[in-house]
């Protein structure tokens, strides 16, 4: 397998169906645009998503019908670049948005193109993402890494632009108690972004107490255990030992799951904000008469947009937040599927994927 | 070159302004199309401030000149003529209005819903290199011309372009329902404004101007209160006799939409506010003007530039003459030939008139 992919031009990891990946020797894509770029991916992380497609093979409505190349999480180095591309050159080390939008429409004109209608999105079928030899993207979506960053941070830059989308979504403002729910990547990161935007109460919940431990150290001020009770019970407990009095002024929920969901309509003071972040059951039961007598602002969060990704490079390149603490694992390109088998698992927190090497 | 080719011999006959009272009739290139372009017949441009502001200074910061001339126009309305190959949404025939500046989509401002802002903004008759609606062909982007209903004539259409400034000035002084607003100046971008506030909502809107016709006229078009400054008296007295007017000496208006540039009307602005109140910067005159700026630290103002129209303005307000919401005919004070575009210039220029149409290019 090794020498197999060193010998090939594009070799890719490739989902051909649920639960079934291979490598495959993909044509090298073309510059389309004189504004596109080529990239080599060198590092990847896995995400939640990236699971579910390899486990299920959809996601909602977005379903594996022809094999599709994985991975989106990634950093990489510039090889070519098209004619009028002036923000990058070969040999730049950048952190790779696997999003581009369409530009026309009517989101994408007014500012949210996160929430493009055609939106043209890495390993979300059908299009391929990135884990393969080569990836070709818009020069506007590669953000160079500043010298002191590496390559496996700059794999990071994704789920921190998660955090950081998140986090203006709650209009997290100094002075602010926030509490997050949900103790993986993202939870972690949202904690951290929301202390950089001044939050002066964090508090991280989760079932495990060694994800709690690590989020502590990382970035919360305070940790909550939630217990199998009843959610105002919850709550009120959450309330009591965090010390956020009548609620928290913003929680995030960074699980998707049921009991946290309604744990966190309950501890939020009135008028408090709350974030979905996390994907779970597409329908539940919601607290919605909590809502609606506390008059909360309820809003969804997907993905990133504009100025998102530049955030969050410049808080990990100004060290206000710390990604590398969080790549608990690094596979080669060959061992791609180990990693996987680990996230599903919920081993570490970020493993990540080297790119196939030359 | 071809100032001895005739009009009716032209391609492309086009309109160019060399420098302050300097313009030519040429023959420009058809302009090709990219994939999501259209080329649209040109069917009537209408007379801006600025264009009269053009056509005796030859611009403003950036001014036209004998190697960069440059097509005027940026009021516009006309039929597809062709599209480019991925053009899905509109087709040859369909009439339209235009929104005279197409982004670059890539840089920062256009990706963050400020597409006004774009650094590569190609703008209708803006120097050095855009070039704008007096012409034949005109090219624009799909997503940049808007569909006209049957009853709506394309000489009413032109009134879109100025209606997207009030659009965007009201909205970003956010009128709200139950708000007193005021509008300052009664021309064509004034009355836009004070309509839109009406229709966002607002409790009471009154225009001011010096000219008693121009009030009139914005009585009988909008049922808008009017009220009459005096060049003699200072901003003070004529802010204080307004309020006085209409009762509100107690603190003051909501809102101000400032539609003329003129400094005596930009410092009455600012004392018609109530504390807290809201101000936003529309019309064009001074650079630099003497501003009560105590008042706005005193009285806690929100004021705020206003530049253009942005994502979802041009829609607005083709929605807003579509449904005859907003009478657009009613503007429309002369329409001359293409061939006497300065002659609209010159005329706006003596104040006759609201809005002055030029034809575009007959067959």
């Amino acid at each position: 397998m090794t020498t197999q992919t060193a010998t090939q031009k594009n070799p890719s990891f490739v989902l051909q169906a649920k639960d079934k990946v291979s490598y495959e020797d993909r044509p090298v894509p073309d510059l389309k645009s004189p504004y596109d770029v080529l990239i080599q991916p060198k590092w990847t992380g896995i995400c939640g998503s990236d699971v579910h497609y390899w486990l299920h093979g959809r996601i909602g409505h977005f379903v594996v019908e022809s094999p599709m190349v994985l991975g989106h999480e990634s950093a990489g180095i510039v090889a070519a670049v098209g004619d009028k591309v002036t923000s990058v050159q070969v040999g730049d080390r950048v952190a790779m948005e696997p999003g581009v939008p369409c530009r026309r429409c009517v989101r994408c004109k007014e500012g949210k193109y996160n929430l493009c209608f055609d939106m043209a999105f890495a390993a979300t079928p059908p299009i391929d993402g990135t884990l393969a030899r080569y990836y070709t993207l818009p020069e506007d979506f590669c953000y160079k890494l500043p010298e002191g960053m590496s390559l496996e941070e700059g794999a990071l830059i994704e789920p921190t632009a998660v955090a950081v989308h998140i986090t203006r979504q709650a209009a997290v403002k100094p002075g602010d108690s926030v509490v997050v729910f949900g103790a993986g990547p993202v939870g972690l990161l949202c904690c951290a972004v929301a202390k950089a935007y001044g939050a002066v109460k964090v508090v991280t919940v989760d079932i495990n107490e060694e994800r709690l431990q690590f989020a502590l150290k990382y970035a919360a001020t305070h940790s909550f255990t939630s217990q199998r009770v009843s959610a105002e019970e919850n709550a009120a407990n959450m309330k009591k030992e965090c010390d956020l009095g009548h609620g928290a002024d913003i929680i995030i929920d960074a699980t998707g799951a049921e009991p946290c969901i309604q744990t966190a309509i309950h501890a939020l003071r009135n008028g408090g904000t709350y974030v979905q972040g996390g994907m779970g059951k597409p329908d539940i039961t919601f607290p919605i008469m909590a809502m609606c007598t506390s008059e909360l602002n309820v809003k969804g969060s997907f993905r990133y947009g504009s100025g998102d990704y530049q955030t969050a490079v410049d808080l990990v390149a100004t060290e206000r937040i710390s990604v590398k603490e969080l790549i608990t694992g690094k596979v080669k390109f060959e061992d791609a599927e180990s990693a996987f088998k680990d996230v599903k698992e919920g081993k570490g927190i970020k493993c990540l994927i080297a790119g196939p090497e030359e | 070159m071809s100032s001895s080719t005739r009009i009716e011999n032209m391609q492309n006959p086009s309109l160019l302004l060399y420098g302050p009272k300097s313009a030519k009739y040429e023959d420009r290139p058809i302009p090709e199309l990219g994939n999501h372009d259209v080329l649209v017949r040109i069917a009537y441009v209408g007379v801006c401030g600025s264009d009269v502001h053009f056509w005796n200074e030859g611009g403003f910061t950036k001014k036209v000149s004998t190697s960069s001339p440059i097509t005027m126009g940026h009021e516009t309305s006309g039929t597809i003529h062709s599209i480019g190959p991925l053009v899905s949404t509109v087709k040859p025939g369909d009439r339209v209005a235009v929104e005279p500046g197409v982004p670059c989509r890539y840089c920062k401002p256009c990706k963050a819903g400020s597409y006004h802002f774009c650094k590569d903004m190609r703008f209708a008759a803006a120097p050095p290199d855009g070039h704008g609606a007096l012409t034949k062909f005109f090219r624009s982007a799909e997503d940049f011309v808007y569909k006209i209903p049957e009853k709506v004539g394309l000489d009413e259409a032109v009134l879109v372009e100025p209606l997207a400034v009030g659009v965007h000035a009201t909205r970003l002084v956010d009128v709200r329902p139950g708000e007193k607003v005021v509008v300052m100046g009664s021309g064509t971008v004034g009355l836009m404004c004070a309509a839109v506030s009406k229709v966002f909502g607002a409790e009471s809107v009154v225009i001011v101007d010096i000219l008693e016709k121009k009030l009139e006229f914005a009585r009988g078009w909008f049922g808008c209160e009017t009220f009459k400054a005096e060049m003699g008296s200072s901003a003070e007295e004529n802010s204080e006799s307004l309020l006085e007017k209409f009762g509100l000496e107690d603190d003051g208006v909501d809102v101000v939409i400032e539609a003329s540039g003129a400094a005596s009307s930009i410092e009455t602005g600012i004392h018609l506010l109530r504390r807290g109140g809201k101000y936003v910067q529309t019309g064009l005159g001074k650079p630099k003007i003497e501003f009560p700026i105590v008042a706005l630290s005193e009285k806690e103002l929100m004021v705020r530039g206003c530049f253009r129209y942005g994502p979802g303005d041009f829609e607005l307000a083709t929605s807003l003459i579509a449904r005859g919401i907003i009478d657009a005919k009613a503007l429309i004070s002369s329409t001359r030939p293409f061939e006497e575009a300065v002659s609209a210039w010159e005329a706006t220029g003596r104040g006759e008139g609201i809005k002055n149409l030029i034809k575009g290019v007959e067959d």
